[in-house]
């Protein structure tokens, strides 16, 4: 099947006053329709830039897109300019937002902000828009949706606002959804009801997802495929089961050691060494080398491209190449990877 | 609402009285008395009789408390300089040219202010942003005399555009109030930037942006209304100084308004007159502050007194 969004080689950089930072470095990833793909990564892998280059959202003029493509409907996004790009947005692609505190205008009626972009992209009358809108608060499971329409923000708590927002982005039947970790702020609790919500309208509107999460809990639950991103490129991506089970990667080996699990108290969790490198001058060769301690000779002097493992599975590190040594990922990774599937049959 | 209402306009009538109170026995610690400054014209047993005859003779606490109940009877006493006219006619008399001048100015230079404080955030970091940062600082730091001078040498006498001076008809109100306008202007610029930043920077913008929504519609539907909400602090007490009148734009222009009644009445120790002024300024300051509480509820939701149960 096609996919219903290509991105080739994205590339993302900020002008700042220390420099030219290269934020993403030579994106490349599909979506397929239905699908959930996950993107991990510690902060500032450039995770959430890649997706706001998706939207259109890279704030000009200090950041921009200086190669690349964004392959959606038979346009290259990468090129629309920002007329073209708001006819797009919220309606094809939408996008949840982190932290739902903050969000929604506090001064304007949910209503109004649910109905707002119906009526800019499906040109619904009012009466038409204020329909839609009740209906979606019914489907993201808001109670009473006459009365909240008419109610603002700061009269709702964060899971309910998290729940109008996803109401917004749905507001359109957007073939892309993207999640910009969207239960980070939330409590346990919440972020539990708000991930089985996305889910089920996955199912119902049979949506793309694109969900960015450092939470590797919450990706074995919801993802299809996970691409890992290490310093602005994606280092590893998957099939969960490829990436869970079969992780091929270090840097993956790390985060998937570093994940506490229920009976996990009898040693010291595992942490990468290290920081994360300054992307305004990347390291020469693997950007993981200096942290990994797999890492070859030939990882310091020359970048790895991305080895395939199966049809759906590649990961770039030198350690898939033939004549690498054979390494075994380290011990607790193993017992963790078998910690997850016990969770994770037990969340689904 | 209702309860809320009558709550607060207790509390404003406790805060005249406490104006009051104030202003009548620091007035009473000036040196002086109303007559002593006639230039020895007087006998003192004249004076005695005329202290007398305002009751200027009884004991301080006596006199106290005959002002208050005159003032809650409407009755603010009479001049003891201007041939016993009453304070209340004195006060009408003058304060029309005030207000008027006030107003305009206060109208026209916030509107000015909000729309430069707004072009200079969108255009951020452009000579739009820069220029309009230069005029606000300069309308900060220069007093307003300044202007009225160089207003007046120029529009006025050099090139006879419009009337040096007195308030005669509309055209005599233009320079005055572009004179006065300036420093409110200056200050709603400075501060509708810098929320204004603040506000474009904000996640709700971003997802309006994520919406699909235009670049006008932002600014006007979602930015314009929170970033009012600070703009709205500053204007409340700046109305009350700009309408009780401002004694130097008064003096150059030749206005008869209030401010330089207000003077006046203090270098003569027309005590009648200080009182009234001040209770009318007292007054208008807690009448704009109620306004002021009451215009919060109504851009933002968070602050409304009637608001929803959770």
């Amino acid at each position: 099947m096609d996919p219903i969004l290509d991105v080739k080689n994205l590339n993302v950089t900020f002008d700042t006053y220390g420099g030219k930072v290269q934020a993403v470095r030579g994106v490349n990833f599909s979506l397929k329709k239905g699908e959930t793909l996950a993107i991990v990564g510690e902060s500032g892998s450039g995770k959430s830039v890649t997706t706001k280059a998706l939207m259109g959202l890279i704030k000009k003029p200090a950041g921009k897109i200086p190669e690349g493509e964004i392959l959606f409907d038979g346009k290259d996004l990468a090129k629309l300019d920002n007329k073209q790009m708001q006819k797009i947005r919220g309606k094809d692609l939408s996008m949840i937002f982190q932290d739902p505190m903050t969000s929604l205008n506090p001064t304007m009626k949910i209503g109004k902000q649910i109905m707002e972009g119906l009526i800019l992209h499906q040109k619904l009358s009012k009466q038409q828009a204020k329909e839609r809108a009740l209906e979606l608060l019914n489907l993201v499971g808001i109670p009473y949706p006459e009365k909240r329409m008419n109610q603002y923000p700061h009269q709702f708590s964060g899971g309910m606002r998290q729940r109008v927002v996803i109401a917004i982005a749905l507001a359109c039947n957007p073939k892309v959804l993207i999640a910009d970790e969207p239960t980070t702020a939330l409590d346990v609790t919440i972020q539990a009801q708000i991930i089985e919500l996305m889910k089920d309208i996955q199912k119902k509107m049979d949506t793309s997802i694109i969900f960015i999460t450092h939470d590797l809990g919450v990706v074995a639950n919801v993802a299809d495929r996970v691409a890992v991103m290490y310093a602005g490129k994606i280092v590893e991506i998957g099939t969960v089961d490829d990436v869970f089970y079969n992780p091929k990667h270090p840097y993956t080996w790390g985060l998937l050691g570093s994940l506490p699990t229920v009976d996990s108290n009898e040693e010291k969790l595992m942490a990468i060494p290290g920081t994360p490198p300054d992307l305004i001058h990347p390291p020469k060769g693997d950007a993981f080398a200096a942290r990994n301690e797999f890492a070859l000779a030939i990882d310091f002097e020359e970048e790895p491209p991305m080895f395939k493992v199966s049809d759906t599975h590649s990961a770039a590190t030198w350690l898939l190449h033939e004549n690498a040594p054979d390494i075994e990922p380290p011990a607790t990774v193993k017992k963790r990877m078998a910690g997850i599937s016990v969770e994770g049959e037990r969340q689904s | 609402m209702a309860k809320y209402l009558i709550q607060r306009i207790i509390y404003m009538i406790i805060t005249l009285l406490i104006i009051i109170s104030a202003t009548f026995f620091l007035m009473k610690i000036m040196p002086g008395s109303p007559f002593n400054n006639l230039g020895g014209k007087i006998t003192p047993e004249q004076q005695a009789f005329l202290e007398e005859k305002y009751g200027l003779d009884e004991p301080v606490p006596v006199q106290y408390f005959n002002y208050i109940t005159g003032v809650f009877q409407g009755d603010f006493g009479v001049s003891f300089q201007y041939e016993n006219r009453p304070v209340s006619q004195m006060i009408l008399d003058r304060i029309g040219p005030s207000a008027e001048l006030g107003a305009q100015a206060l109208i026209i230079g916030a509107i000015l202010g909000i729309i430069l404080g707004m072009i200079a955030a969108i255009k951020h970091n452009t000579w739009l942003d820069y220029s309009s940062n230069i005029i606000a600082v300069i309308g900060i730091s220069i007093p307003s005399f300044v202007f009225a001078g160089l207003l007046q040498y120029y529009l006025a006498v050099k090139w006879q555009i419009f009337p040096v001076s007195f308030w005669e008809s509309p055209i005599h109100t233009v320079l005055p109030t572009i004179a006065l306008m300036i420093f409110p202007m200056a200050i709603c610029a400075r501060f509708m930037r810098t929320e204004m930043l603040e506000v474009l920077g904000s996640d709700y913008i971003e997802l309006a942006r994520a919406k699909g929504v235009s670049n006008n519609s932002i600014m006007f539907k979602h930015a314009l209304r929170n970033a009012l909400i600070p703009v709205i602090t500053v204007l409340g007490p700046m109305t009350v100084s700009l309408m009780t009148g401002t004694l130097v734009i008064e003096q150059i222009f030749a206005v008869p308004g209030i401010g330089e009644q207000f003077v006046t009445s203090i270098n003569t120790n027309d005590y009648p007159v200080i009182m009234g002024t001040t209770i009318l300024f007292a007054v208008l300051f807690v009448v704009v502050i109620l306004i002021v509480d009451l215009l919060y509820g109504l851009i933002d939701p968070r602050i409304r007194i009637t608001g929803g149960k959770e």
